[in-house]
Formats: structure tokens, C-alpha cells, sequence
């Protein structure tokens, strides 16, 4: 969950300010931004059905323009979240209460904006609006849950490796096996060099998300490697030997570093939606607001 | 020396340290294996790979031992020769070799270096950015501004652009702007209604001034006909009163971004979805006529604001006096609330419920007639009353359609023929009575001239000649006795009409002015009603005068009919459903909607049900 702690100092006067608990963005202040963000779907549910507008709700009368103002505006004020989290300060207005707010108030334009429209979608600009809104909504909710359930995975792989000393590892491991493999004839030699000529971070990002790697030279190095070497005799002091644990420990490792793509690519892509759609959402709205007024 | 072999390897820092080894030998050999005079650690490179020889005149020719290639000057070959004075490169693998003419010993060197790093990972990496999704998928800020660029271009530019393309045809007379996808349209918030379908490529039929709202001079440009004031502008500013709290509001902010009161779109709002346009919604009415009297003192209209709720008694209007001729339009009437129980003469007399007894005389006559003329064990309404083509309403009751069934105004028959008094020209009936008694004579006594029948004797023949000698004298003067009779009490003209004497034989009918439409603020269209039993609006059947106004009161309309809002009654109506805003004299816009949705659905069985 949201790694942004809850700084509650000490009474202790001097030191370092210590925080007691994690409370995350999504329990921030006992869920204040997710009461008031209900209170404010609910009310404007409520209004939707109690005022009566002719002949059907729609985003032309005034309360259709007085649901589209605030959800235009909290729209504004929700992106300025990128610029808020480059300062992170702390108490009421913390980074942390921003992106609670943020998280709640994001969910209850579902429900402004919609009742905004009142039910008249359309291919037309308008309508464009309000869908890329529910895009970026809706990729919000999987940063949510992407947030909220996989860095534990992630820590539990990387077991307190650093990025760096994944990469170390496999250069060292390649170093290494370049030299255990010297003696090899030429055939077993292309495969070792092609395990080392792979690029580990290659593949598309369906791979990295996938976490499928079907052309990995290295298992199929020591796969060629154990198959060649299955009906020669043992003679104590083979080279293969040792290109073969370092295959095995190679794959392993790849595997730890792999993994880690995955999960992060996992907790990044939404992000590659929710900005650019957040920007087109921006284009749209205001391409929305200024038909409306152009042609009314 | 031949050869000298010079291995260049990289500190850490970068800077290169140098091995030189010599050799005598002519033909050496470059290959993986330590045993080779220019090894090379390299996977890619075979154990032995090539062999290189020097001839007598110094030129070297390197040969491919295991048929592996390598690349000779960047061409890939198995074989191939360099002068080492002109120099030339050699590529085994992840190194190359630069093979050069050392100037004092004359020997060849073969400078080696490893090119490439020993693996993938090996090579320099950008650690910020390996472990994210930069390069495997577009960037953020990248798609970001394209997606920005693309939408204002398409949503924004295009309509723009051609909106100011055909800004200029809006003001040219009878210019359509052409078919075909123009970006504005992208800005419609919804179908045009179906009577503007020919509009729906056109936004600049209506929306002509940029950021200014639809004016109703677009609107008469096809309307100017039909769209009459409804009330002089400012009698409908003083009916419609200052708004108060939040409609002030309201109107303040609808003032700021200069829309118009009182506009024609106010009430018609468009883009609403395919289909006939939305009749105007009550309130709308209710604005104004809620209340009225207050704002309009001198109004003779009364406040509505919701049939159900609070609409006037119906104020049909009764006619005040039968005109003679055919100007019964003109004839005077007058509004008087139904609550006032009027009364009206039309100059007839006509008990409805003796008509439509069970039983009884009417009824046993309409039995024996059933067979020419269709009527039923009793008589009923369509017996007698005709709706007209349009089924709204009905024809005017006619004597000879709808009465002379039964009462004939025959008086004579020759041959086959019945002659009739002429209905509605007293004169001539007067006439045709005294020429019918000058042209006949009595009835001739059998007893005259017959002896069988004749009383003995000559008294009783004598008396009957004399008798009837008289009868034929006094004949002619039977016709007044007869004139008379037919006018006065118990005559087929006093049965239904009021008749007066002016002394002797100058009898005057009353004039007969028949209502055929009493509301004529409001719509009522029978047709819709033909469900319903007339009597259960029209009290006929307890109806004894023809003065009867058999009008329903508005409790009865309201059994169905509720108010807009009013969605557990029967019909919830507003006032469009029998109002009209323009008043054309024609039905209402949402009956008029109803009448077109019939016609397009059953065309041949509305038809035949109206004749």
C-alpha cells in the first residue's frame, strides 16, 4: 500500500520526527476524502432525482451546467496532483491527504460526470469527454490495486537485492561463464555467446508484463548443452560442467530479474494511460466547453 | 623477426596497456586456443580460426583453417591478402585487428583489440531507466502532447474551420451549406428532432454568430407562418412577472452570457434525441399563468398551472340566440363556466332521454325500422349523430339524414311515391297543404250511386248526395284546418320546433343554431375517446330538454386526465395536450404528433373508422 507515511512527530522535543504507523493514502485521516467525496455523490444523486428538468436531464440545463462546472473544476484540480506530488510536505495538506483526496474525489466524478450527461452519450465531442474521463478513471482504479497489492510481491522477489546488484550479478555471472566456456568446441561455444549477446531487458512489453520469454538463449543453451553432453562419458574435469552450473545459476537469476520487470512494469503501465488520457481528457474538455458556448 | 603480435587491453580507468610479442615464425595462427600466437578469449571465435603466412616479398595471406569466416577490410571472407605497408583491419568475433608494417624491422604487427564488450549486460547501461517501460512503450509527456494535439485538431480546428467556411451563407438567402462531414458536427450533443432532420448537416442554419445563442430570427426563417404571438411581448413580459430568488439567479447568469428571455428555444429545445420534437413542458406555461391575475390585473383569462391541480371550470361558449340562415358561426355566445349550470336554446326541442328509452314507443319503432336503417333493440347516439371526416368532432344533426327515419314528413302518396312537406320552408308547406286539398276530393261514400249498399228509400239517398256535395264544396277550406294542425301542438313542426302565431294562419318556426364546437380555447378531439361510451361523459340518457348543455364539467375530464407531473392518473396531460401556444385554430402540437404517429402506423383502418 501507499508508502507515504503518516508523519505523527513524537511529543519528545528534539531529534528526528519518528513516524509511530503506516496509514496509507487510502485510510489517510480515518477515510475522511472518502466520506466527503460519498456525501458529495450522494448528494448530487439525490438532486439528480428530485429536480426536475424538461424534458429530461440532460448537460444544457442549469443543473446540468452546474454539475459540468464542478466536475470540470475538480477535473483541473485533480491533474494538478502531478505538479503537487513533486513537493511533499507534511500535515493536513501532506502529499498524503492530495492523494487521498485525489484517489476519492477522481472516483465521485464517475458519478458527477455521468450524471452530468444525463444519460445523452453520443459520438460528438461531449461524449468524447466524458469517456476519456472514464478511461483515466478507470486506469486510476487499476493504480490503485496495482498499488495496493503488488509491492509486496515485488519486495518478496527482490529479496533485498538492489537493481544494481541484479545487473552486477549477471555481468558477473557472464564474465565467468565467457571464461568456463573458452575450451568448448565451436558449436558449444555459439551457445554460450549467444546467452551472453542476449539482452536481458529485451522483449515487448507484453513479455515484461507476461513474464514470458519463449527465445531465452540461456535456457536454451543449457538445455543444447545437457542434450549434447548426455551419452559422453564423464571424465572428472569437464568444462561443461562448469558452464552448466553457470547456465543454471545465470537462469536463476534472470528469472529474479525478470520477475522484477514484471512487477514493475505492472505498477507503471497504467501510469502511460492515465497522464496521456488525462491531457487528452484536458484537450476534450476544453474542446467541450468552447462548443458549447460556440454553438448555444 | 616476422611478426610482431601487440595486445591492447583497457585498465579500469580506460587508459591502454600494451603487450608486444614477437615471433619468426612465417605462418602463424589466430584462434581461441592459448596455443595460438594471437589469441583471442573469444566465444565467437573457433579454436583455431585462421592462419596467417608471409611470403618473401612481406605481402600476408590469412586462410580460414575450419572454414569459419571472418571480415577482411569489413567484407566477410574465408581468405584474403593485405600488404602490411598499405595496412589493413581484421575482425574475429568481439575483436579486431590492425595489421601494420613496423618501419625499422620490416615485421608485420598485428595490433588486437577487444572491441566488444564480453556480453550484453556487460555493456554500459542507464540504470534509471533499464528497469521502467521507457522504449516499450510511447512516453508519457510523447503521447501526452500527441493525444492534446490530436483531439484539438479534430474537435476544436476542424469545427472551427468550418464554421468560418460557411460563415458567410448564413446571411445569403435560400443557402444550404453542402452535404458532407463537416467538423461541427462532431459538437452536436445529440439528434436533431425529426422535423429538422434536413438540418442535421446544416448547425449553421440555427447557430449562426459564434458564441452567441440561437436568436428567433433563425427560427422564422422558416417559421414566420405558423409561429403566431401568442400575446403582445409586453403583456407577456407582465404575465411572466420579475423572477424571484433562484430564477433571478438564473436569469442574472443567463443575462452574463448574453442568452435572450422569451426566446423561442426557451420553450423548444432541440437536440433532444430522434423522434418528434418534445412537447413544451408545463411549466413553461405554468411561468406565466400560475398566478396571472396578480401580474395581469386586466386579464380575462383565470390562472392555471396543472389540469390536475389547478385549472378554471370549463367556460364552453354558449350561444345566446338562434340565428336564422347559415351564419351560425356568428351567432352571438357567450363563456360561461359550467359551474354555473347555462342552459342553451338552440331553437329545437329534442328529449334525449325518451330517444334513448330500452323501451317504449322510440325504441319499438327503431325495432321495426332496424331492418332499413341498422338500428340496434334501442336507439343509440351514432343513430342520430354523424362524427365529420376529421373525427374530432361531429357533423350537425341534418332533419332528412337523421330524423326523417322516423319522423316522415310525408303526406300524400301517389303511385309508389311519398310526397313530403319541405323541411325548412314553412311557406311552401303552407302551399303544397292547400293545393294538395284543391286537387283531391273526398273520400267518395260507397253508398252513393250503389244500389246494393243504399238504405231503402229516396231520404237516405238524397242526404248522402247532399253530403257529399257539401264535402266537395268545402274541401279547399280543409287546407287551413290542416295548416293549422301541423303547426300547432301535437303538428310535425310544433314536435320539434318552437313555433309562434301572429294571428290567423302566420305561424313562425324559430330560427336552429347548432353548436359544433363549444371549447374554443381549448382542443377536444373525440377520436382519441372512441373507447368511451358517449354517455359516459354526455348525461343524454337523463337529458328531458334540448336546452340541456350535455357539456362534461372538467371532474369528469379528470377522472383520466392528471396534471404533467401527475403519473398515477390514467393520462397525465399537460397543457400542450389540448392548448396551443401559437393558436393557429388548429389541434395542438402533441395531438397534432399523435394524429401523425396514426397515420403513419394504420392509414387504411383510421380511415375507414372515420367514415
Amino acid at each position: 500500500m501507499a508508502s507515504v507515511a503518516s508523519p505523527e512527530p513524537r511529543k519528545k522535543a528534539g531529534g528526528r520526527q519518528r513516524t509511530r504507523n503506516h496509514e496509507g493514502f487510502l485510510r489517510h485521516s480515518n477515510f475522511r476524502w472518502l466520506k466527503i467525496a460519498l456525501i458529495l455523490c450522494i448528494a448530487c444523486l439525490v438532486s439528480y432525482f428530485l429536480i426536475d428538468v424538461e424534458p429530461r436531464h440532460n448537460g444544457g440545463s442549469w443543473y446540468g451546467y452546474t454539475l459540468g462546472t464542478i466536475g470540470a473544476l475538480l477535473i483541473l484540480w485533480l491533474t494538478m496532483l502531478g505538479m503537487r506530488k513533486r513537493a511533499m510536505t507534511p500535515g493536513g495538506w501532506s502529499l498524503k491527504a492530495w492523494t487521498s483526496a485525489h484517489v476519492y474525489l477522481g472516483l465521485s466524478l464517475i458519478v458527477i460526470g455521468t450524471l452530468h450527461t444525463g444519460f445523452q452519450l453520443g459520438w460528438n465531442v461531449h461524449t468524447l469527454a466524458w469517456a476519456l474521463m472514464m478511461i483515466v478513471i478507470i486506469s486510476g482504479i487499476y493504480g490503485i490495486y496495482a498499488y495496493a497489492t503488488l509491492p509486496q510481491g515485488l519486495s518478496a522477489n527482490r529479496d533485498e537485492m538492489t537493481e544494481t546488484q541484479m545487473i552486477d550479478s549477471l555481468r558477473s555471472l557472464d564474465r565467468q561463464l565467457h571464461d568456463a566456456a573458452q575450451p568448448l568446441v565451436p558449436e558449444q561455444a555459439a551457445l554460450v555467446q549467444s546467452s551472453l549477446e542476449q539482452d536481458p531487458f529485451a522483449g515487448h512489453l507484453l513479455q515484461r508484463i507476461g513474464n514470458r520469454y519463449p527465445g531465452c538463449s540461456t535456457r536454451n543453451a543449457q538445455a543444447e548443452l545437457r542434450r549434447s553432453r548426455a551419452y559422453q562419458p564423464r571424465l572428472g574435469d569437464d568444462p561443461l560442467d562448469k558452464v552448466d552450473s553457470l547456465l543454471a545459476k545465470k537462469e536463476a537469476t534472470l528469472g529474479r530479474l525478470r520477475k522484477h520487470l514484471q512487477i514493475k512494469s505492472m505498477l507503471q503501465i497504467w501510469l502511460f494511460i492515465h497522464v496521456p488520457m488525462t491531457f487528452a481528457l484536458l484537450a476534450a474538455l476544453s474542446a467541450h466547453i468552447v462548443s458549447v458556448f460556440f454553438y448555444w | 623477426m616476422s611478426f610482431i603480435v601487440r595486445q591492447i587491453a583497457y585498465k579500469a580507468d580506460g587508459s591502454e596497456i600494451i603487450r608486444d610479442a614477437g615471433s619468426g615464425e612465417t605462418i602463424i595462427t589466430i584462434g581461441r586456443n592459448s596455443d595460438n600466437a594471437v589469441h583471442l578469449p573469444d566465444l565467437a571465435v573457433n579454436p583455431a580460426h585462421a592462419q596467417v603466412e608471409q611470403s618473401a616479398d612481406g605481402l600476408l595471406s590469412i586462410t580460414a583453417i575450419s572454414g569459419q569466416p571472418f571480415y577482411l577490410d569489413g567484407k566477410s571472407v574465408t581468405s584474403g591478402e593485405i600488404d602490411p605497408a598499405r595496412g589493413g583491419e581484421l575482425v574475429f568475433g568481439g575483436h579486431n585487428i590492425i595489421v601494420s608494417r613496423d618501419s625499422d624491422s620490416g615485421a608485420a604487427i598485428l595490433t588486437v583489440r577487444r572491441e566488444s564488450a564480453v556480453s550484453d549486460s556487460e555493456e554500459e547501461r542507464d540504470l534509471g531507466s533499464i528497469y521502467t517501460l521507457k522504449g516499450k512503450v510511447p512516453g508519457k509527456r510523447g503521447s501526452a502532447w500527441g493525444f492534446v494535439a490530436l483531439v484539438l485538431i479534430a474537435c476544436l480546428a476542424w469545427p472551427i474551420y468550418s464554421w468560418a467556411t460557411y460563415k458567410d451563407l448564413a446571411y445569403a438567402e435560400k443557402a444550404k451549406r453542402p452535404d458532407g462531414p463537416h467538423g461541427d458536427g462532431f459538437w452536436s450533443s445529440g439528434s436533431m428532432s425529426l422535423a429538422h432532420q434536413s438540418l442535421k448537416d446544416d448547425c449553421q442554419a440555427c447557430h449562426v454568430e459564434a458564441f452567441v445563442s440561437v436568436r428567433d430570427n433563425s427560427c422564422m426563417t422558416c417559421h414566420d407562418d405558423s409561429a403566431h404571438d401568442h400575446a403582445a411581448k409586453p403583456r407577456l413580459a407582465t404575465a411572466r412577472g420579475e423572477p424571484e430568488g433562484f430564477a433571478a439567479f438564473q436569469r442574472a447568469v443567463a443575462n452574463a452570457f448574453n442568452k435572450p428571455e422569451g426566446a423561442c428555444v426557451d420553450c423548444h429545445t432541440e437536440h433532444e434525441g430522434e423522434g418528434a420534437m418534445q412537447p413544451v413542458a408545463q411549466q413553461w406555461c405554468a411561468d406565466c399563468h400560475d398566478g396571472m391575475d396578480t401580474r395581469l390585473t386586466d386579464t380575462k383569462i383565470l390562472n392555471a398551472s396543472d389540469f390536475g391541480k389547478q385549472h378554471p371550470q370549463f367556460r364552453p361558449a354558449i350561444l345566446q340566440q338562434a340565428v336564422a340562415g347559415d351564419d351560425e358561426a356568428d351567432a352571438p355566445r357567450r363563456r360561461i363556466s359550467l359551474d354555473d349550470k347555462p342552459i342553451e336554446n338552440n331553437g329545437l326541442k329534442f328529449p334525449h332521454d325518451l330517444h334513448l328509452k330500452k323501451g317504449g314507443g322510440v325504441a319499438q319503432m327503431g325495432r321495426r325500422l332496424s331492418a332499413r336503417y341498422g338500428f340496434g333493440e334501442a336507439l343509440a347516439c351514432k343513430d342520430c349523430h354523424t362524427e365529420d371526416p376529421s373525427g374530432v368532432r361531429f357533423e350537425p344533426v341534418d332533419m332528412q339524414e337523421n330524423c326523417a327515419m322516423c319522423h316522415s314528413l310525408s303526406f300524400d302518396k301517389i303511385g309508389g311515391t311519398f310526397r313530403q312537406l319541405p323541411h325548412g320552408k314553412p311557406e311552401l308547406v303552407k302551399a303544397d297543404l292547400r293545393a294538395y286539398f284543391r286537387s283531391t276530393s273526398p273520400n267518395r261514400p260507397i253508398n252513393l250511386g250503389s244500389l246494393p249498399r243504399q238504405r231503402p228509400g229516396d231520404v237516405p239517398r238524397t242526404r248522402t248526395a247532399a253530403d257529399y256535395a257539401r264535402a266537395v264544396r268545402f274541401r279547399p277550406s280543409r287546407a287551413d284546418q290542416a295548416i293549422r294542425a301541423v303547426f300547432s301542438d301535437g303538428g310535425a313542426c310544433y314536435d320539434c320546433h318552437s313555433v309562434t302565431n301572429n294571428g290567423g294562419l302566420d305561424y313562425v318556426i324559430a330560427p336552429v343554431t347548432q353548436t359544433d364546437r363549444y371549447m374554443h380555447k381549448g382542443w377536444f378531439d373525440h377520436a382519441p375517446h372512441e373507447e368511451e361510451k358517449c354517455t359516459t361523459c354526455h348525461k343524454a340518457e337523463d337529458s328531458g330538454k334540448a336546452t340541456d348543455l350535455l357539456l362534461p364539467g372538467i371532474a369528469t375530464c379528470r377522472e383520466c386526465h392528471g396534471g404533467e407531473k401527475e403519473t398515477a392518473s390514467d393520462v397525465p396531460s399537460s397543457c400542450a395536450m389540448c392548448h396551443e401556444y401559437h393558436a393557429d385554430g388548429g389541434a395542438p402540437w402533441l395531438i397534432r404528433q399523435e394524429q401523425k404517429k396514426k397515420k403513419s402506423k394504420k392509414p387504411k383502418v383510421v380511415a375507414q373508422n372515420r367514415r
